[in-house]
């Protein structure tokens, strides 16, 4: 019998805990003629600003050993331009749509998910508080900024609230643990990793800004950790994230604890992946005579510290 | 002109030759996605061993096959280049190609620099053989061992100069300086090479108020406009070369 891949996730329900990863898939409907965008469990777009920005300068990205830099730098057309068309588009997709949200200050972060959770087609909002290539210090290496992003944001949203935290952290369980006193609904774990590359032909850095942020299968095992420490220390879902390019990948991220799944780079390269790993993940179930996704959230992960 | 139909497809590798030191020609059993390729477009195609596709222009595409002409220029290219069976991942066509329609009264004028060349000779098939046109290549390469497929632009009736910077093989120096000379108003311009030539071409094409397209090059991930990795601004916006682009109206750019 197929396993049942459906999964309640913040209230929400997901027809499977695969997502993709905010700012590897655009505004979300681009790749409609590519993959069946309904097949997902649920769509997280790009980063959405009040207003408009344009990114940073080229090179914004670089190939690594498994995995690539960027420097993006949250180009986006802002809160009103995405309302108008992009959303527009997305809502007619039917499955729930997640929407990254950043400021560079708390009151932009609560204006813009202010805009954004007042609109019916959206589901929840993710907010982006480590994003590692902006001028200004991460938000989440801050633990007062973070709570008070969140509890502003938490007071005006319509919505549930995933917290998408930073790995560059000396203790992320503790991260997460105060991402979900503030109200978090949810984590996600983890951005990418700051990180940067030299291209020693030339002696010039390969990204415009230095530094970037590393993902792809090269930080799969430290963002596995990140989900499993966050899990002991937390009631909320874990968004696992990073490196995620099979079904065994997404599985390892479940068993460690988190509830779903987002896929970044490897859509980057590949879109069908999206959909392949569905399928793999339901013949791995089958395989292992496991009826239901649920029965393996956590599994391996036993340790439960006090909350 | 814009993709009709994308794929994300793996396909059968025919043959990967060296036609000459270093530069490849990749064919692929394409099926039906073969029919669906504009001069200009790109495929992102799947290199095992290295983390993102690489972006590999159409050189020619003939009923089910398709065909990339590539130099080996990184751990990519050179994991590529000894392939010779097997499959590959390929994503496209991507982008939007060459306009085929504008100026119909005008005379065409390529300018090739180095592997430009790709895209511009299925181009010059697309262009036809209509004699009532002139037709002229400008080529420019490092050395006479650079210069590829000049037999088949002459095949197809097109006037070839050509320019090398160590002179080995025609005019010394950049085949800009010739272009400079030559071109007319009479003229449209499609243009594909590397920046400093690109950059010298749409002064010219100014100048002269000559309408024509140039085409892009931009490192990439996603081919598709997503990763948001290939920006390049165009007038002061900020567009995608792999999906904006990778060609653009002269006018409008300003490099």
């Amino acid at each position: 019998m197929k396993p049942n891949l459906a999964i309640d996730f913040m209230g929400i329900k997901l027809k499977n805990p695969v997502l993709t990863a905010s700012g590897t898939f655009g505004y979300g409907y681009e790749l409609a003629d590519l993959i069946p965008l309904n097949m997902l469990g649920a769509i997280v777009t790009k980063t959405i600003t009040l207003e408009p920005k344009l990114g940073n300068l080229q090179p914004r990205i670089a190939e690594v050993s498994s995995g690539l830099l960027n420097t993006i730098g949250l180009q986006n057309i802002g809160a009103k331009a995405f309302i108008k068309e992009p959303l527009e588009n997305l809502s007619k997709v039917g499955i729930p749509i997640i929407v990254s949200v950043a400021g560079s200050c708390v009151k932009e972060y609560v204006q813009t998910a202010e805009i954004l959770s007042a609109q019916d087609a959206i589901s929840a909002i993710e907010l982006n508080l480590s994003c590692p290539n902006l001028r200004k210090e991460i938000v989440c290496h801050d633990f007062p900024l973070t709570d008070e992003v969140i509890k502003s944001v938490k007071k005006v949203s319509k919505v549930p609230v995933i917290a998408k935290l930073s790995p560059l952290v000396t203790d992320i369980a503790e991260l997460a643990l105060c991402a979900q006193n503030a109200g978090a609904d949810g984590v996600t774990l983890a951005n990418t990793y700051p990180a940067m590359a030299i291209d020693v032909k030339t002696f010039k850095y390969k990204l415009s800004t230095v530094k970037g942020g590393l993902s792809g299968g090269c930080v799969k095992p430290m963002s596995v950790r990140c989900v499993y420490d966050a899990y002991q220390n937390i009631d909320i879902p874990i968004v696992g994230c990073g490196g995620i390019e099979t079904g065994e990948d997404a599985l390892e991220f479940i068993l460690a604890g988190a509830r779903v799944v987002s896929v970044g780079s490897a859509s980057l390269v590949s879109p069908t992946r999206l959909i392949r790993i569905i399928y793999e993940m339901e013949e791995i179930l089958k395989e292992k005579k496991i009826k239901n996704i649920k029965e393996v959230v956590g599994m391996l992960n036993t340790v439960k510290n006090a909350c | 002109m814009c993709t009709l139909k994308r794929f994300d497809r793996t396909c059968e590798i025919i043959s990967n030759k060296e036609i000459c030191t270093n530069y490849f020609e990749l064919k692929i059993k394409a099926g039906n996605i073969a029919k669906y390729c504009l001069p200009g477009q790109f495929f992102m195609i799947g290199i095992p061993g290295v983390f993102l596709r690489r972006p590999i222009s159409v050189y020619d595409s003939k009923k089910n096959v398709l065909s990339f002409l590539y130099k080996v220029v990184g751990k990519g290219t050179a994991i590529l280049s000894r392939m010779c069976s097997g499959q590959l991942q390929v994503l496209g066509p991507l982008g939007k190609g060459y306009d085929l329609e504008i100026c119909k009264e005008l005379n065409y004028v390529i300018v090739a620099g180095g592997t430009g060349i790709a895209s511009l000779h299925f181009l010059a098939i697309k262009l036809g053989k209509n004699k009532a046109k002139k037709r002229t290549l400008y080529y420019g390469a490092r050395s006479k061992k650079d210069l590829l497929c000049l037999d088949k632009f002459k095949e197809i009736g097109w006037k070839v100069v050509v320019s090398t910077e160590d002179g080995s093989k025609g005019y010394k120096g950049y085949i800009t300086d010739i272009l400079e000379e030559k071109v007319k108003d009479s003229d449209v311009l499609f243009a594909c090479g590397p920046m400093p030539m690109l950059k010298k071409v749409v002064q010219i094409a100014k100048e002269k108020k000559i309408k024509g397209f140039v085409s892009l090059e931009e490192k990439m991930a996603c081919g598709v406009g997503n990763c948001q990795g290939c920006a390049v601004n165009i007038n002061k916006v900020i567009k995608m070369t792999c999906k904006d682009g990778p060609v653009f109206e002269i006018e409008e750019v300003e490099l």
